[in-house]
């Protein structure tokens, strides 16, 4: 409700104030992340050390000296930037057709698309870790862990592209087409740059989901394409140990995620809620 | 040549991604849903024997106890994580200045890594280590919060971490619903001295039902896929008391060694969510755009 008449003295200091509280309980299990993160693993398991510590950096040499951690980072960033562009080259010229040569088929195509990323994954998982360990051979690969990536988040990314397009005065195209202009030319002088807004929430979004992907690339990798999900999944084993080490990995590993947000937040929540928020 | 090309250059364009779709995703849940009906075990088998592994499953206590918590794990978890995210939707609506920023804090566990989070929840719902000995510390020696230790009631610790994680993205669509709604009613409906809770019950939320419809979706998407959240918060335990029907099937596929099991478990939960999203998807999309 956009129109309020006029506000109160208490509701101008009340709301804020409840939901910047809101906040802080809702980013909590972070903050006693990030808190940990600076703690010796003794000092991370006394409650009564929850703020009063002598912070450490400990933890994060640690991890850079023994945990071979910028190999992790190494890895998923080279996995998550190429599955984004990757899906990005295949699924712009797809939502293209789709938007604006669209057939009695396309709402189909679309539909069935987004279906297939409804599906558990678990029932596809088991034939991919068979065919690729045993006959394929290209099991824990960064070539793997990329072509999956992109292809769980291919049907959301054609979907929020299609819906993008969509906004498009289909007129603009056909100037185009009367001009002259080529299929590619179209793509690449009139569409890229009018729904240039919609691609960078895409890609965001896209970016966001590969390198918080944990249930394929902890299950295809091993060792040499083993993403910051596996470090992290790695040093959850021993229970109750090393929660100093533990939370440093993870702050390492949501770190960039919470900063990339919090300089693209506008794409961020568009990209979140699939386009649905303009 | 040209002109062959111009015309199926869309078609063409398209056919990767649907062949990729085609094979990967249709081909790999063909071959399951297959599995399911022959007597693989440790290793697959390819003649078919019928129901029996469905037989097996319906046997199973296992499974009962995944299907039931994911029934309680999903009811709750839709119901709260809409109320919350309507709550703070409407909260947000207050012509508060620092909207933006909230917004982006209130969606920021939909963002971040769910091992990570999961592994930060499970400390803070762990007796020894978090809420309950803070509270101790404190000085209330009788604060007593085990539920993720408590057989019984850890599937409720899931619910809380899932809540946590979905309430912002709920949120964020409301709060959007909210903007989109007639202000000329509600302006009347002011003018005519109705009371800003009412217009909000009676105007505001009723107007919003498509969007009701859209989180319904997503969440029961995701409460039935939820198995991130579930191995990063308890790993199915105490024993199974927590197991859903993703944590049940990969147990069986890789731990087990029952890939009949896996299969057929698979095959149910597919069933499953094709009932709840596909009826959905046909509404949506069908009116819309044709």
């Amino acid at each position: 409700m956009a129109i309020v008449a006029e506000q109160s003295r208490f509701s101008r200091i009340f709301w804020p104030t409840l939901a910047w509280i809101t906040a802080i309980v809702v980013f909590f299990p972070i903050f006693w992340l990030v808190f940990t993160s600076f703690k010796t693993d003794a000092d991370a398991v006394k409650p009564e050390f929850l703020f009063k510590f002598t912070p450490t950096l400990e933890n994060y040499s640690n991890m850079v000296d023994n945990y071979d951690y910028w190999r992790f980072a190494g890895n998923s960033i080279i996995t998550s930037v190429f599955a984004t562009i990757f899906a990005l080259v295949v699924g712009v010229p797809c939502a293209y057709a789709m938007a604006f040569d669209p057939t009695r088929a396309t709402k189909d195509v679309l539909m069935w698309m987004l279906s297939t990323k409804m599906l558990p994954a678990a029932a596809v998982l088991y034939p991919m870790t068979f065919l690729t360990k045993n006959f394929l051979g290209i099991y824990d690969t960064k070539f793997l862990v990329i072509v999956v990536l992109m292809l769980v988040n291919l049907p959301i990314v054609i979907w929020m592209l299609f819906s993008y397009f969509k906004e498009i005065p289909k007129e603009i195209i056909e100037a185009g087409k009367m001009d002259g202009v080529d299929t590619w030319g179209e793509i690449k002088e009139i569409l890229i740059p009018l729904a240039w807004g919609g691609i960078a929430s895409t890609a965001l979004l896209t970016f966001i989901f590969c390198w918080n992907e944990a249930y394929w690339t902890v299950r295809l990798t091993t060792t040499d394409a083993a993403t910051l999900s596996s470090l992290i999944e790695g040093n959850r084993a021993p229970e109750g140990l090393f929660f100093g080490r533990l939370s440093a990995v993870s702050t390492a590993a949501i770190g960039p995620i919470v900063v990339l947000g919090w300089f693209c937040q506008k794409q961020l929540v568009r990209g979140l809620t699939f386009g649905a928020v303009k | 040549m040209t002109e062959w090309l111009e015309k199926h250059a869309p078609k063409m364009v398209l056919a990767p991604s649907f062949i990729a779709i085609l094979v990967f995703v249709y081909g790999f849940i063909g071959w399951t849903a297959y599995v399911s009906f022959t007597r693989s075990k440790l290793l697959p088998k390819y003649d078919l024997k019928g129901t029996i592994q469905y037989e097996r499953l319906a046997d199973s206590p296992r499974f009962e106890v995944a299907l039931t918590n994911l029934a309680i794990f999903g009811v709750l978890f839709i119901l709260f994580a809409t109320i919350i995210g309507l709550t703070l939707a409407i909260l947000l609506d207050q012509k508060i200045r620092t909207e933006g920023p909230l917004r982006t804090i209130y969606l920021y566990p939909m963002a971040l890594s769910f091992i990570v989070t999961g592994t930060a929840w499970k400390w803070i719902l762990n007796p020894g280590l978090g809420i309950e000995s803070v509270m101790h510390d404190l000085g209330w020696t009788d604060f007593a919060f085990n539920w993720l230790v408590d057989p019984n009631l850890a599937i409720y610790t899931v619910v809380i971490a899932g809540v946590w994680q979905s309430s912002g993205f709920v949120m964020a669509l409301f709060l959007a619903g909210l903007r989109s709604v007639d202000n000329e009613v509600i302006r009347a409906a002011m003018v005519d001295g109705v009371s800003t809770p009412r217009i909000y019950m009676s105007i505001i939320i009723p107007s919003m039902a498509p969007i009701f419809l859209s989180a319904f979706i997503v969440l029961s998407h995701l409460a039935i896929k939820s198995f991130d959240l579930v191995i990063a918060l308890t790993g199915g335990g105490p024993g199974y008391a927590t197991d859903m029907p993703a944590t049940f099937m990969y147990a069986m596929a890789f731990s087990r060694g029952d890939i009949g099991q896996a299969a057929s478990s698979a095959t149910v939960m597919m069933v499953i969510v094709t009932a709840i999203i596909v009826p959905y998807l046909y509404s949506e999309l069908r009116p819309r755009h044709d």
